[in-house]
């Protein structure tokens, strides 16, 4: 357990002296957001409480990409990826580590993303904070951990940065429809929908498990 | 990194086809001949099949859509079920078994994507409806093409077998977590409940068996030649080795 401790404050470290992977995600963030007000001229002030979570969802996922390619390829550098199949005890810690890192640095974008969209969009988030924090957290758990077992294996193929939504994306499809459908019941304060966060709770503990797993066989010839 | 007593080693030498891969080769001719023949009769009895009397002559899609989507699934679960063999067995056939039930799959599924919104426009009036089957079924098309492009664009044959086995798994694995998904969101399903033999009008029962029969047996046959096809370019590649390292005996016949 403590080389994930140990891979998730090395991963935290450097992203905090450079910050080029937040930086990139927050601004290809905003980006969607006004891609999105012009994609739906006609949306009346009233309209975007009612849009706002699946508009919301669309831009974790794809900023949540740019951020999971680079959370991989940062590793191939001086060839770091042997270092951590190297490392002591079972590699699903190493798995553990990236996806904490990821996770942290996700839940950040998107917590500041949020901000962003209901300032813009003129949504008040503030009163359904926590319950939105819950149900993003659950979701986030979810791409973090499937995004970075494909994302190590898309990272050591050709067109890694285009080969990572093709595999990822189906993979997102039940998680959206859960996270979608708690994320409007909690921007319209009403009480979360049971189903929906069962459903991310048994889809974040499938994907968890079958990542500590799979990696292994990830990190084999490294 | 390049042990040859690791099978996972990257660039380790390919190796000779297993005997069950060359018991394989008997099967194809019988097989093919088996299946030629039950065309004839299917594409006879699908002819002479009465016509629907409130759907028409589009009802006959009928004897080709769900036979297809029953190999779709089935080649989705050799995929899954041979990767995961595959990675505890480590055994190459099943590998190339993988593959071939993906291939085969993604060919079905194409069909029955293709298949039913012509059925769908004739019957439903729109071509297509997001209802459970149809959204599982293109989400499952769309894993299962992610497989096969992992596959051709990863490097090195033994870590593309790892990471696409992987991938397989997901693959079943998704199958039913999307099945609940739609059984919460989805909309109510076009499609019949179930489709027992005493639901289909009379002399149409005998064309849809035959139809099952005929397309589960092409199944077979394509599954079966492909991974034979699979093997063969095992073999030659274990054979070019051989010859490119003359001091590697073992790899001698």
């Amino acid at each position: 357990m403590s080389v994930a401790w140990t891979i998730l404050r090395k991963d935290l470290l450097g992203e905090w002296r450079s910050r080029d992977r937040v930086l990139s995600m927050l601004i290809f963030s905003l980006l969607m957001a006004v891609a999105f007000f012009f994609a739906l001229p006609d949306a009346r002030a009233e309209d975007w409480v009612e849009l706002l979570p699946g508009l919301l969802w669309t831009a974790y996922v794809f900023s949540a990409l740019l951020g999971l390619n680079r959370s991989l390829a940062l590793e191939l550098e001086n060839d770091a990826l042997s270092g951590l199949a190297l490392a002591p005890g079972h590699r699903g810690f190493v798995f553990l580590g990236k996806t904490l890192a990821n996770f942290v640095l996700i839940s950040f974008v998107e917590a500041v993303t949020a901000a962003v969209f209901a300032l813009l969009f003129g949504v008040d988030l503030l009163g359904a904070a926590p319950a939105l924090a819950l149900v993003v957290a659950l979701g986030t758990i979810g791409i973090a951990s499937i995004g970075t077992l494909l994302g190590a294996m898309a990272v050591r193929s050709r067109f890694r940065e285009v080969l990572l939504p093709i595999l990822l994306l189906p993979a997102l499809f039940p998680l959206l429809a859960g996270a979608v459908d708690a994320t409007r019941a909690a921007v319209l304060a009403l009480p979360l929908p049971f189903e929906a966060i069962q459903l991310l709770i048994v889809i974040d503990g499938i994907y968890l498990v079958v990542g500590f797993l799979g990696f292994d066989y990830i990190l084999l010839d490294e | 990194m390049n042990d040859p007593a690791d099978p996972f080693a990257h660039d380790a030498t390919p190796r000779r086809s297993s005997a069950l891969e060359q018991r394989l080769g008997r099967f194809i001719a019988p097989l093919g001949w088996l299946l030629a023949a039950l065309c004839v009769v299917y594409a006879w009895s699908v002819v002479e099949a009465p016509i629907d009397r409130t759907q028409g002559v589009i009802q006959k899609i009928l004897y080709v859509h769900p036979p297809l989507a029953y190999g779709a699934y089935l080649g989705f679960v050799v995929t899954g079920v041979a990767g995961l063999i595959y990675l505890w067995l480590r055994r190459e056939e099943f590998d190339r078994l993988a593959i071939a039930g993906a291939e085969v799959g993604v060919i079905f599924c194409t069909l029955m994507l293709i298949t039913g919104p012509i059925w769908a426009k004739g019957t439903w009036g729109r071509y297509w409806s997001w209802d459970a089957r149809l959204t599982l079924t293109l989400l499952l098309w769309f894993v299962y093409l992610a497989y096969l492009l992992l596959r051709s664009f990863s490097t090195g044959g033994e870590r593309t077998a790892r990471f696409a086995a992987v991938y397989g798994v997901l693959g079943v694995i998704l199958i039913p977590l999307n099945y609940f998904i739609i059984e919460i969101f989805g909309s109510r399903s076009m499609h019949p409940e179930n489709l027992e033999r005493g639901s289909l009008g009379d002399g149409m029962g005998w064309p849809f068996l035959l139809g099952n029969l005929t397309l589960f047996v092409a199944f077979v046959y394509l599954v079966t030649l492909r991974w034979q096809l699979e093997e063969l370019r095992a073999e030659e590649a274990f054979r070019l080795a051989g010859e490119a390292d003359p001091m590697n005996e073992s790899a001698l016949r």
